[in-house]
């Protein structure tokens, strides 16, 4: 994308309108952040991951879960985003894992520049495994990269059969799906493979992970598949 | 996405550019390019960029939004060119998915995410017509003189 190109000006009798080309990339602020980020992020070999999804998908209880099964395996760090509380940051905490957090209060989404900032307090040499957890929204999040390597949304089957048709976006930037509670399924009354259908739709060869927080039931799949990332 | 924030961003970058230059200069048109990826909603653009630009001399400038389609990459099968969209059951705008439309295979996208601001129209303010001439004023530069 072009970012600062010259601009050439013609200059006409003064009762002419000038029209003048001004190419400006508007996203680039953001992309040329999260391009550092991901610069220093490779030279200290860490592997970060974005987590996505609504709000009460489960993703506060999934990391904490990975990350217990993750720890002996790989020096686990985690960035949470969280409106106004530290209620997920301490549970996590207490299991030994690093955490620091982004208090976001008005924002609803991680954005490079904070992700940089929270880059600044963490000990990258003793770090492995980087799992962010964005703010719990289906909109906005996939517009604004931070610089992680894989970008994981997780969904969860109280959000309805139609979670996935409802927000195309955040699966088309996507590398891997998680569907969560999928324990309560018959409950919601929702299929896992229709919503897997719809995420294929969009996206053919994407993994998608059912899991269930409750049974346990494919949370060590998706902590393997962060691994491999 | 953040259309309040997106349109100060042009406005910003507008002004900086009219700033930069000498002399007073009114800005009739403000043209940008926005890739059906990119998450940009044009009429609450358009909207947030009416409010904020009242009472500035941008204020009877128009924001002219051009929505350009997609374009993918498949690497299974090299197919390049338009996406295959979704519509009816699923949405009633097309939607467009990053699924090959030859052979089924996850597609990169190569277009559609830009948000760039490509050009702006202006006058010289002392020499400028009113307001309600405008229409007038475009009309008769036509075709405007470019610069490269």
């Amino acid at each position: 994308m072009t970012t600062a190109p010259p601009v050439a000006v013609i200059e006409t009798s003064p009762q002419e309108i000038y029209d003048i080309e001004l190419v400006r990339e508007l996203l680039e602020a953001n992309a040329a952040l999260a391009r550092d980020n991901r610069a220093l992020l490779d030279r200290y070999g860490i592997t970060a991951v974005d987590i996505m999804g609504g709000i009460g998908s489960g993703k506060t209880t999934l990391i904490s879960m990975i990350a217990q099964k993750l720890k002996e395996r790989t020096a686990v760090v985690m960035v949470n985003g969280d409106a106004t509380t530290s209620t997920d940051l301490d549970s996590i905490a207490e299991q030994g894992i690093p955490v620091v957090q982004i208090a976001t209060f008005n924002a609803c989404h991680l954005d490079a520049n904070l992700i940089g900032k929270a880059l600044a307090r963490i000990e990258l040499a003793k770090t492995g495994l980087l799992l962010i957890e964005n703010i719990g929204n289906m909109i906005c999040p996939p517009e604004f990269p931070v610089g992680a390597r894989a970008r994981v949304v997780v969904i969860s089957v109280t959000e309805g059969p139609y979670v996935v048709k409802k927000h195309p976006h955040m699966f088309l930037g996507a590398t891997l799906v998680v569907i969560n509670k999928i324990d309560l399924a018959d409950a919601m009354d929702v299929r896992v493979v229709d919503l897997m259908r719809d995420v294929h739709r969009l996206k053919p060869d994407i993994s998608v992970i059912p899991t269930s927080c409750r049974t346990g039931a494919g949370v060590e799949e998706f902590a393997v598949a962060l691994l491999d990332i | 996405m953040h259309e309040f924030a997106l349109a100060t961003q042009i406005v910003e970058r507008v002004r900086e550019f009219v700033d930069s230059h000498r002399g007073d200069r009114d800005v009739l048109k403000v043209r940008l390019w926005v890739g059906e990826l990119a998450g940009v909603e044009p009429e609450q653009l358009r909207f947030c960029y009416n409010s904020i630009t009242r009472e500035t001399p941008l204020q009877h400038s128009v924001l002219e939004i051009t929505m350009a389609p997609a374009q993918v990459r498949c690497a299974n099968c090299r197919y390049q060119g338009s996406p295959q969209y979704l519509n009816g059951a699923w949405a009633r705008a097309r939607l467009a998915t990053l699924r090959c439309p030859r052979c089924g295979k996850s597609v990169e996208a190569t277009v559609g995410h830009e948000c760039e601001l490509k050009s702006i129209e202006f006058v010289e303010a002392k020499l400028s017509v009113p307001a309600t001439d405008f229409n007038h004023a475009v009309t008769k530069a036509t075709p405007a003189r470019r610069a490269v």
